[in-house]
């Protein structure tokens, strides 16, 4: 492929705006593997394509990472995506085994880290394999439970979101990163800039903000998930009510898209089966397709979203070490690739 | 505001109730059951019987046996041999979801219910058409597909209805797979002191002071089925439900459950024998037959699409009566098209 095609590839990948991430995705893989002839007709719909699964499947093995989305054509896939890593290893334990047993397919593994505190070191993920010997078993599948990393970073401050800026960072061994804003424009730059997949919505305690349409429309764009959830409700009925108001809130305004509910569990009681959760979701003003869509379907949307963004990482410095350009042109893609980041694919 | 009105709606849910006669030519009884495949559990209701009858024990022991099959592979549904041999005329329906179905590669619809983001597609393969002979482009696609592209293994249930004439058996068919054979579980009880709503076959909507409705039935129906205390006494915490009134205290009640995959003329047969059971006069005005379909079926009746939302229910109810009128009532619930 020549130097003017290319770049026009280039081009339209790094452009905002709708279109099928199947589509997007195809072009980066094509790109990445570069033996590929680029087609136009796979822009079409008809059939699903016969090259699509082909670069579905080689794009979905992320190098770093070991997250292979294997979906399997039955019943609806359940994922919990906050199960909180306290300082107790047999509590956490116990509750993966609950989580198998209750039906949900993937959880994730939340390190938590509050920048308020003394100078915090991020951790390595916890590796499932220091927990199990072999996963357990989710109940009414017969695939054991898949377990992600997830990074929840507490940020009541601007400086404590450069972290996830820097280019060498723990950030980036995790599956799924979230973030936690406490001030209206940490909110409004989580959702407008910030390289996150999540955003947590505060259940414990008053509303410090007002949510506004902008910030959450372009989060909704750029495929961000919100994230609720329901284990300060289990234990005391004025975080109830601080939840259902949060929640109303919130649905008000983004009209229930986008909308995750997981636990924030930490000990096995404190988590709920995902028919429950979904119930539960009626509460907050989802309607009943929303709420299940909460537990199964948006998650699966946020893991995604989670693996494209380093695939995007790892396509973007693969191509800038494999070309060999003139100064000028690396600075074009650098100045795009930037960009990139803060326009994530929609899926 | 809106979020409490949602909250007062029940899940979409929908019941048919028909009433008509089976002697009627109109009657589409057949039909009915005919073309609701994939039959999960007959249950019927006979009040006032204390043992069955010879010639309805008979039909519930020779409800046959299906079949277990695990990781076989989808190629193996299309194969020529296997259509001649099982399936006289017949279509593959497959309901998958959005990863799966871009992977296949086959042509098929998004579901109707879906919504803004599709994550459902249906494909349907017609076995019996004429452009899906062996040598046909449709045929060699679909057989890559299913055998290159993205092999897919599942563990199947079959039931096979055979006239008897056939030269091989499913069993032998697929004896390089690990097939087993499994008989229905087949449960009789005799309840006693049961409550019965007095039904009029005239009355769908019931008279007030004189018979019930078609839909009260069916509610109490389901509690009978689930072993409710129909009391309504004040320290039962778990349930308040009544029989509706008016009724008759019914000093005993059988009721029989088979439960397996089922064919639907096996189901034929007994409603045959049961519209007989009032060849003698007996004590009780109506029984009931009730068939529940799989709750992860793709689909319901002939074609139409059954969806999973909270719990995939399709089921329907006949109400036999002494005078041979009838009453059907179909139910499905969310994510499902309207039964016939």
């Amino acid at each position: 492929m020549n130097e003017k095609s290319s770049r026009a590839l280039n081009n339209k990948i790094f452009r905002g705006g709708g279109g099928m991430r199947n589509n997007r995705l195809a072009r980066v893989g094509i790109e990445a593997e570069k033996e590929l002839h680029f087609p136009e007709c796979t822009r079409s719909r008809r059939g699903g394509g016969m090259e699509y699964g082909e670069r579905l499947r080689r794009l979905r093995k992320c190098e770093k990472n070991e997250c292979h989305l294997s979906c399997d054509a039955g019943m609806a896939v359940f994922a919990d995506l906050n199960l909180k890593r306290g300082s107790d290893t047999k509590a956490l334990k116990g509750l993966l085994e609950n989580a198998a047993h209750l039906g949900f397919s993937t959880v994730a593994i939340n390190h938590v880290v509050d920048f308020k505190e003394k100078k915090q070191e991020i951790d390595k993920p916890i590796v499932p394999s220091e927990l199990f010997s072999s996963l357990p078993i989710v109940q009414g599948k017969s695939k054991p439970i898949k377990i992600l990393s997830r990074l929840t970073l507490i940020v009541s401050d601007p400086s404590h979101c450069n972290v996830l800026r820097a280019t060498s960072s723990r950030v980036k061994l995790y599956d799924i990163v979230a973030v936690f804003p406490k001030t209206e424009k940490l909110f409004h730059v989580a959702c407008t800039s910030l390289d996150v997949d999540l955003v947590c919505i505060s259940v414990t305690e008053k509303l410090p903000f007002y949510f506004r349409r902008p910030p959450i429309n372009v989060a909704i764009e750029r495929g961000i998930g919100f994230e609720i959830t329901y284990s300060p409700a289990i234990k005391d009925s004025t975080m109830r009510r601080y939840t259902i108001s949060n929640a109303l809130s919130l649905m008000q305004i983004c009209k229930g898209k986008n909308v995750i509910v997981s636990s924030g569990a930490e000990r096995p009681l404190e988590i709920r089966g995902p028919y429950d959760v979904a119930n539960l979701g009626l509460l907050f003003g989802l309607s009943e397709s929303d709420a299940k869509a909460a537990v199964s379907t948006n998650c699966r949307a946020t893991l995604l979203h989670g693996e494209d963004a380093s695939l995007c990482v790892s396509y973007c410095t693969r191509k800038i070490k494999s070309k060999g350009k003139t100064n000028h042109d690396k600075e074009k893609e650098n100045e795009t690739t930037s960009n990139k980041k803060s326009e994530n694919i929609m899926l | 505001m809106s979020t409490l009105r949602r909250l007062r709606e029940a899940p979409r849910h929908l019941l048919v109730c028909e009433k008509s006669n089976f002697g009627h030519d109109k009657s589409r009884h057949r039909q009915h059951v005919q073309t609701h495949y994939l039959n999960y559990r007959v249950s019927f209701l006979i009040p006032e019987c204390g043992i069955l009858s010879k010639e309805l024990k008979n039909i519930v022991m020779e409800v046959g046996p299906y079949y277990l099959v695990k990781n076989l592979p989808l190629h193996e549904l299309i194969v020529h041999d296997f259509i001649n041999n099982f399936v006289k005329k017949g279509k593959l329906i497959l309901s998958l979801d959005k990863d799966t179905y871009e992977e296949i590669g086959l042509q098929g619809h998004p579901s109707r219910y879906s919504g803004r983001k599709v994550m459902r597609y249906i494909v349907t393969l017609d076995l019996m058409d004429s452009s899906f002979n062996p040598e046909s482009k449709k045929y060699k696609r679909a057989f890559w597909a299913f055998s290159e592209k993205k092999p897919l293994k599942f563990n199947f249930l079959l039931a096979w209805h055979h006239e008897g004439t056939e030269q091989s058996t499913v069993m032998s068919y697929f004896s390089k797979y690990q097939i087993q054979e499994h008989q229905p579980k087949i449960a009789f009880s005799t309840l006693r002191d049961l409550q019965c709503p007095l039904l009029q076959s005239g009355e769908l909507e019931g008279k007030p002071e004189e018979s019930c409705s078609a839909p009260e039935l069916f509610d109490w129906l389901g509690a009978v089925f689930s072993n409710v205390e129909l009391n309504n006494q004040s320290f039962s915490f778990v349930s308040t439900y009544c029989c509706p009134q008016p009724s008759v205290l019914v000093e005993k009640a059988y009721l029989c459950t088979i439960t397996g995959f089922i064919v639907s003329e096996k189901i034929s047969l007994l409603l045959e024998q049961l519209c007989h059971y009032f060849d003698d006069p007996k004590l009780t005005p109506w029984v009931t037959l009730s068939v529940q379909g799989f709750a992860d079926s793709p689909v319901s009746w002939r074609e139409n699409e059954h969806g999973f939302r909270k719990g995939g229910e399709h089921l329907y109810n006949f109400v036999i009566f002494s005078n041979q009128d009838y009453w059907l009532q179909m139910a499905v619930g969310a994510n499902d098209d309207c039964p016939p």
